[in-house]
């Protein structure tokens, strides 16, 4: 690692004073954790004494349209989506308070830079000057304010911010609490914590998160532009299901300049992988929004170009422990003694992926904690301990959508499972019912998007009777240790809490894990600055067609 | 004949009050409402989440009263809190008092998915699967009667059985096995007749045809909206050809074409003046049945090529369980498959002499 040079700068945390120090970090950790507390990506970088990556090498060429296959979904509330491509049909117009990068790392968006204390209680949000809202209005604190205030509101059904929130929220009223959110002056916000909350500023990059403009009503009229915006688009047209277009802005500056596309064209192709690839030998698009495994080689072979980046994005299996048979954590255990990490990998993911460990914490999470036990296939174990439960001849429903990205993992572990001499019963549930009851399947299989920090998907997933707890694990020891990893801003330290958590998850048996999917999109040569996003963030403003 | 014209509209009116209360039934299970709240508000929501909103919106309200309000016969409910989808008929209602708003009045309601009026969403999407309905049309009733007629003037000739056996095989391949088959032959840049053409300099473009007709929603063209057509039409053409041969083999053994011949009138005369209008009575019936086959069948061709039409209209309110687009389908889709019954009922006494009504 480079040796870093010693700055002052007073707004970095003081971990940072210190790491600068000579402490002993590496370098992916020492960027995330550094972005997290306010540093950006070049800034970081430069502590570092490297360059930050250059993603547009050559001089951006202004024109064209950039036509992008994706699902096009009904607009609605930034704060009620539910699907990544909700956010992006959002994106061309509404920003982020912070932006996740490709590189792991969060950079200020609509901020100008952002301070926060030692315990990570108090964040001092300062607003980027010169950013104006396409009906002219200039956007200050009062936006900010507008926007922190209406996530807390958990009297809104659907309003997935508030569980993001819960550290700015009165439970009495279940709405934010006084004193929370103060307006300091017209460019500044200052957010009191309840309690310490190191996954504030993550939070803010997420798409529920995007910025509405402080007289937004919580109805979205896609006849009428959609919404009123900061970013470097305005809507054209917008027909549900089919395309969604948008042209460069021109109602007022965007505080980015201009962007190098006319325009943005999302075209539903309905899902199909074939038609999909149709679409692109026929010229009709340039881009997708993500290939699916198995079309790799189909999409490469027609000259297009594969853009790839590792994430913490998931498919596996979980137990619901309200659920018989797998109340007895014999039951799970042996069903986690029967999966070979390595081959499902193979199987599921033709490889495209890392390994994981059956405790959702990802290697490329700042906090990670290696653990020693590693899961490992022992069929004679499995099979001992289901004897002992009584289940050696039970008929395991193992359950998933229709979806591809659910079913064919499912196939797999169905596959090894039946190798191993388990009786498995398939069942496949449409995805217009499945949802329903996403929650209280004995066994299916389930996908979680990455969080940029570890202890966010154990606090949306893991934590006892939260909304999105699939499992039903509930665990006052886990739950506390979870809580003290939040307030822990220290990243060596709260390791060490990590690794008590990754422990209890992994010993809870609720998972089957086997590994972290890659995420993949095909382009045209012409496409630049577009990349791959781990969390699927398109940002139409950077990408420019070399025509 | 008025008789007989409005006892088929009795009839019609009938078999849609059956078909709606079914289909609002069905819609309205505990189930369905659940699906749609979530795809309303938050795919993972949860169940008290789904209470709320669903109370919020009026849905817990009894079926029957329901039914009612989309039919016009009771008046509309409204919403008493904000945060809450407009009550049917917002607009008209602010106007005071609780109006009748139902289709009896003329509107069908506010579709979910699309937060559009439903006949808004229905109309461009009825109009996209007309154009495709009508090429297809055009190759199974040109197609289908020419090929037939051609066959059926000498049975058993050599274009006879080479007629027939075509027929039969493109009957017996589905539309969807169609549809994959030209792609692959016409619309991809790696097999088929694509790649020879482009070497050759044929074709500027990467492939000759377009296997999605995405693009023909903005604008119809030869190279977006050829294989939907053909794939359609050839799994019909057949099926009419051999019905209209069958027909035709009939007629052509009939004694008064025999006396027409031996009177010394040539082949085309017999053929066109004398054969065609009583072999053709069988096929117009059978075309015109196809309407309500073709509303049906282009689902798939629709979700296959991507051509957002009718099909995948239904295909979408049946996946989102949006109550009033899929009841504003399903009239319409009653509607015309009525309809086109009527017609043919008509056009086959208009045909046949011998038929008379009264």
């Amino acid at each position: 690692m480079a040796p870093i040079s010693p700055k002052s700068d007073r707004s970095l945390h003081a971990r940072f004073r210190r790491l600068m120090g000579g402490a002993a970090v590496d370098r992916r950790e020492f960027l995330a954790l550094a972005t997290t507390f306010g540093a950006t990506t070049v800034v970081a970088y430069g502590m570092l004494g490297l360059p930050a990556p250059a993603h547009a090498q050559a001089t951006p060429k202004r024109g064209g349209t950039l036509r992008m296959a994706m699902t096009v979904k009904e607009l609605k509330d930034p704060m009620l989506m539910d699907w990544t491509e909700m956010g992006n049909l959002a994106r061309p117009m509404l920003d982020n308070l912070v932006r996740y990068t490709q590189d792991f790392t969060f950079e200020p968006q609509l901020l100008d830079r952002w301070e926060v204390n030692d315990d990570a209680t108090t964040y001092v949000l300062r607003l980027r000057p010169g950013v104006t809202w396409t009906n002219g209005d200039a956007f200050t604190a009062d936006d900010v304010v507008f926007n922190l205030t209406r996530w807390c509101d958990t009297t809104i059904a659907g309003n997935s911010m508030a569980g993001r929130m819960s550290a700015l929220i009165d439970e009495a009223t279940g709405k934010a609490r006084e004193g929370a959110i103060t307006r300091t002056d017209d460019m500044t916000v200052t957010v009191q914590m309840a309690r310490p909350d190191i996954a504030f500023i993550s939070n803010l990059a997420d798409y529920p998160a995007l910025i509405v403009h402080r007289g937004f009503d919580g109805t979205v009229d896609t006849a009428k532009g959609g919404f009123v915006g900061t970013g470097a688009f305005e809507m054209e047209r917008y027909a549900v299901g089919e395309r969604a277009t948008y042209r460069r802005r021109t109602s007022g500056a965007w505080w980015g300049g201009e962007a190098h596309l006319d325009g943005v064209e999302f075209i539903d192709l309905g899902g199909d992988p074939a038609t999909e690839a149709a679409a692109f030998g026929g010229g009709e698009i340039d881009a997708n929004y993500a290939t699916a495994t198995d079309y790799y080689d189909v999409l490469t072979g027609l000259g297009l170009t594969l853009h790839e980046t590792a994430s913490a994005n998931t498919q596996m299996l979980r137990m619901n422990v309200t659920q018989p048979p797998y109340d007895d954590i014999r039951v799970r255990r042996a069903l986690q003694m029967v999966i070979d990490a390595p081959k499902m990998l193979q199987i599921a993911l033709s490889g495209r992926g890392t390994l994981a460990e059956n405790h959702h914490v990802a290697p490329l999470h700042p906090e990670y904690f290696d653990l020693p036990e590693k899961p490992e296939q022992n069929i004679a174990e499995a099979m001992r301990l289901l004897a002992e439960a009584g289940q050696a001849d039970t008929e395991f429903e193992l359950i998933s959508v229709d979806a591809d990205y659910l079913r064919l993992p499912a196939d797999a572990f169905a596959g090894q499972m039946r190798e191993a001499g388990l009786k498995i019963k398939r069942t496949i549930i449409p995805g217009s019912s499945y949802w329903n009851d996403w929650t209280k399947y004995p066994l299916a299989s389930t996908s979680w998007s990455m969080r940029p920090l570890g202890v966010q998907v154990l606090d949306l997933a893991y934590r006892s009777g939260v909304a999105w707890n699939e499992t039903g694990h509930s665990n006052p020891e886990f739950d506390a240790a979870l809580d003290r990893a939040l307030a822990t801003a220290d990243v060596e330290k709260r390791r060490a809490i990590m690794g008590d958590l990754e422990r209890m998850l992994q010993d809870s048996g609720v998972l089957i894990q086997p590994f972290w999917s890659s995420m993949g999109r095909h382009a045209t040569p012409a496409v630049q600055g577009l990349g791959m996003h781990p969390t699927f963030v398109v940002d139409c403003a950077q990408v420019w067609l070399d025509a | 004949m008025i008789g007989f014209a409005l006892r088929r509209l009795g009839i019609l009116v009938l078999t849609m009050l059956f078909l709606a209360s079914m289909v609002f039934w069905l819609t309205n299970l505990p189930s369905s409402l659940k699906k749609m709240a979530k795809s309303e508000a938050s795919v993972r929501m949860s169940d008290a989440d789904v209470d709320l909103w669903l109370s919020q919106n009026g849905y817990d309200r009894p079926l029957t009263a329901r039914f009612g309000e989309w039919l016009g016969v009771l008046p509309a409910w409204q919403p008493e809190t904000e945060s809450t989808l407009p009550g049917r008929c917002a607009a008209v209602a602010a106007d005071g008092g609780q109006p009748f708003c139902g289709a009896l009045q003329g509107h069908l309601g506010r579709s979910t998915v699309f937060d559009m009026p439903v006949s808004d969403v229905i109309a461009p999407k009825l109009a996209a699967t007309g154009w495709l309905m009508l090429y297809s049309m055009l190759i199974l009733t040109l197609g289908g009667i020419g090929l037939g007629v051609v066959a059926g003037i000498r049975e058993g000739s050599a274009t006879d059985r080479i007629v027939s056996a075509l027929a039969i095989a493109s009957t017996a391949t589905p539309d969807y096995v169609w549809a994959v088959l030209l792609v692959v032959t016409f619309a991809s840049a790696t097999s088929g007749v694509s790649p020879i053409l482009r070497d050759w300099g044929l074709i500027d473009t990467p492939t000759l045809l377009l296997g999605t007709a995405t693009s023909a929603e903005t604008a119809i063209d030869f190279r977006n909206f050829t294989l939907p057509v053909l794939a359609i039409g050839l799994y019909g053409v057949g099926y009419i050809a051999s019905i209209t041969r069958a027909s035709m083999v009939e007629v052509m053994k009939a004694q008064y074409i025999r006396t027409a011949r031996l009177k010394g009138l040539g082949l085309g005369r017999i053929v066109l003046r004398h054969a065609l209008r009583n072999a053709l009575i069988v096929p117009v019936t059978v075309v015109m049945l196809q309407f309500p086959w073709l509303l049906n069948g282009v689902v798939i061709i629709e979700i296959i090529f991507n051509y957002k039409g009718f099909g995948w209209l239904v295909v979408q309110a049946a996946g989102n369980n949006d109550i009033e687009l899929l009841m504003g389908c399903a009239m319409v889709a009653a509607v015309i498959v009525l309809i086109t019954q009527l017609v043919s009922d008509i056009a086959y006494t208009l045909l046949n002499p011998r038929l008379r009504f009264g």
